[in-house]
């Protein structure tokens, strides 16, 4: 059973990394972030040079923070902001199923249905990982830049370390979504849609403001209770409510997909 | 050996496939005639693990096809339909095949040269003719050096190279003592084929028997399709 897992994990990671969307959207997020990132140096690196005595910072005008916590945050918080992308990156990765009648080809390889979903989410988290640790790699080498001159020790703090951790958790957690829903709509493009309209319940803070309860249990919210600092966002859960929320549904939306790959003819 | 016992499948209220048994055994090719709609595929999908049936069984040396544990070992398909994405290379669509099988990379080289892509491995499947990606369909079925080949419609597409090449081999596979069950139109290809033949029509058998029984009395296997499945030929 082990070792047929292993095989299938092994063969949907070919799947993915001989799929050329992949590597086309991948290149997309990662030239978005480094674009986004040049573009805050030059602020980032002014406010670390106006650091007051007292180790105060202003990263955004009129609103001056303690340094070291304040940088990890933003640090943190500009990987976070990448994160809306992944599940369309993960969307490509599960839709390339329904192309070509692929899925036919997978089962006639894998025919135990459940082997089949957990290699596939095993294979997806692993890729979803790679690419949210270049995010992070990209984010920490733009704040090192900022800080050099400073102190580059805040980079590998226990605060950063405990962020960075915390933001890889969340954005394969949330990719992870985007993945199942694409297996269960068997369409990426509805995959893609049904991740916009989670994260635009998120943006747009409506359930934020009316009903923060019902608000914290959607998966990008929790995303921001989990990552960021309750002094500059306002977020409507803890972080250990944060975790579970954002355990649950991929766990629930993977388990939908499996039972209905299980029970469905393969067409 | 496959069995397919009381096999019964609707879509809809239709019934594609009613109550429908036979047996394809070793050392010898099973032709598998029907019109359009006649529940070919529907039989081949389901015996495959792909469709689920409403009732009967479809065993593969006794076992449903998804209770194998590396299944390209024992079985090889090419259906009309499952495929590969079309941007991955051709190489690369046989290398994931085999890695989830276990079967060692060089097995992916060798299949490929035996059907004669050797030299467009790292083609994208989209740049392929149709008769390519068919024979690209039948290195995938042969990856595994399986007992078992279920081919449906092998030679859609190849050239009369290609289509004597695919009779020579089956007749050579069986010939080992392994078993063929095709899937095929092609009445005088089947005739020249096949050992033995069921003919489905409106989801149920019609015949079943060693070719040479099955056509005893008519002048030639397109006559006996005719009768059987109470198709009136090409008046069109």
């Amino acid at each position: 059973m082990v070792s047929a897992l292993l095989a299938a994990v092994r063969a949907e990671l070919t799947k993915i990394f001989t799929l050329r969307s992949t590597w086309v959207v991948t290149g997309l997020i990662l030239a978005l972030h480094l674009l986004i990132s040049v573009a805050n140096l030059r602020l980032t690196t002014e406010a670390v040079a106006n650091i007051t005595p007292d180790e105060h910072i202003e990263l955004f005008a009129g609103e001056s923070r303690p340094a070291r916590p304040a940088l990890v945050d933003f640090m943190i918080s500009m990987s976070f902001q990448m994160c809306l992308f992944l599940p369309t990156l993960a969307a490509v990765l599960a839709g390339q199923e329904f192309r070509a009648h692929q899925l036919g080809q997978s089962i006639l390889a894998v025919p135990r249905r459940g082997v089949l979903i957990i290699a596939k989410t095993v294979a997806a988290a692993a890729y979803l990982l790679l690419v949210s640790l270049a995010i992070a790699g990209i984010s920490t080498t733009f704040m090192y830049s900022a800080v050099q001159g400073w102190d580059p020790g805040v980079l590998t703090s226990a605060h950063a370390l405990l962020g960075q951790s915390r933001f890889l958790t969340f954005a394969v957690l949330w990719a992870l979504v985007g993945y199942a829903l694409t297996l269960i709509s068997r369409r990426t493009l509805i995959g893609i849609i049904a991740t916009v309209a989670l994260t635009a319940v998120t943006m747009t803070q409506v359930l934020a403001v009316s009903v923060p309860a019902v608000d914290a249990l959607f998966p990008l919210s929790a995303g921001r209770n989990l990552l960021l600092n309750p002094e500059d966002s306002r977020l409507t859960a803890g972080r250990a409510h944060a975790l579970v929320v954002l355990l649950l549904w991929p766990t629930f939306t993977t388990a939908v997909a499996g039972l209905l790959l299980n029970r469905r003819d393969v067409r | 050996m496959i069995e397919v016992a009381h096999l019964t499948k609707h879509y809809g209220g239709r019934a594609a496939v009613d109550d429908i048994s036979f047996t394809v055994p070793r050392g010898r090719v099973t032709g598998f005639l029907g019109p359009n709609g006649a529940g070919k595929s529907t039989t081949l999908r389901i015996l495959l693990g792909l469709d689920r049936p409403d009732a009967g069984t479809a065993l593969i040396d006794g076992k449903p096809y998804r209770d194998l544990r590396y299944p390209l070992h024992t079985v090889g398909a090419l259906l009309d339909g499952p495929g590969s994405v079309p941007e991955r290379r051709a190489v690369d669509h046989l290398t994931w095949i085999a890695q989830s099988n276990r079967i060692p990379r060089r097995r992916v080289h060798e299949v490929l040269d035996l059907v004669g892509l050797g030299g467009v491995a790292k083609q994208q499947v989209k740049k392929f003719s149709l008769g390519m990606g068919q024979r690209l369909g039948l290195a995938g079925a042969l990856l595994g050096d399986p007992e078992i080949l279920v081919l449906d419609e092998p030679i859609n597409g190849l050239d009369p190279e290609g289509i004597r090449w695919v009779r020579t081999f089956l007749r050579g596979f069986a010939a080992r003592g392994r078993t063929v069950l095709l899937s095929s139109h092609l009445m005088t290809e089947m005739a020249d084929t096949a050992d033995e033949v069921v003919v489905i029509a409106r989801g149920r058998i019609a015949a079943h028997g060693r070719l040479d029984q099955i056509t005893a009395g008519h002048p030639s296997l397109e006559h006996v399709f005719f009768a059987l499945t109470g198709d009136q030929g090409p008046e069109w």
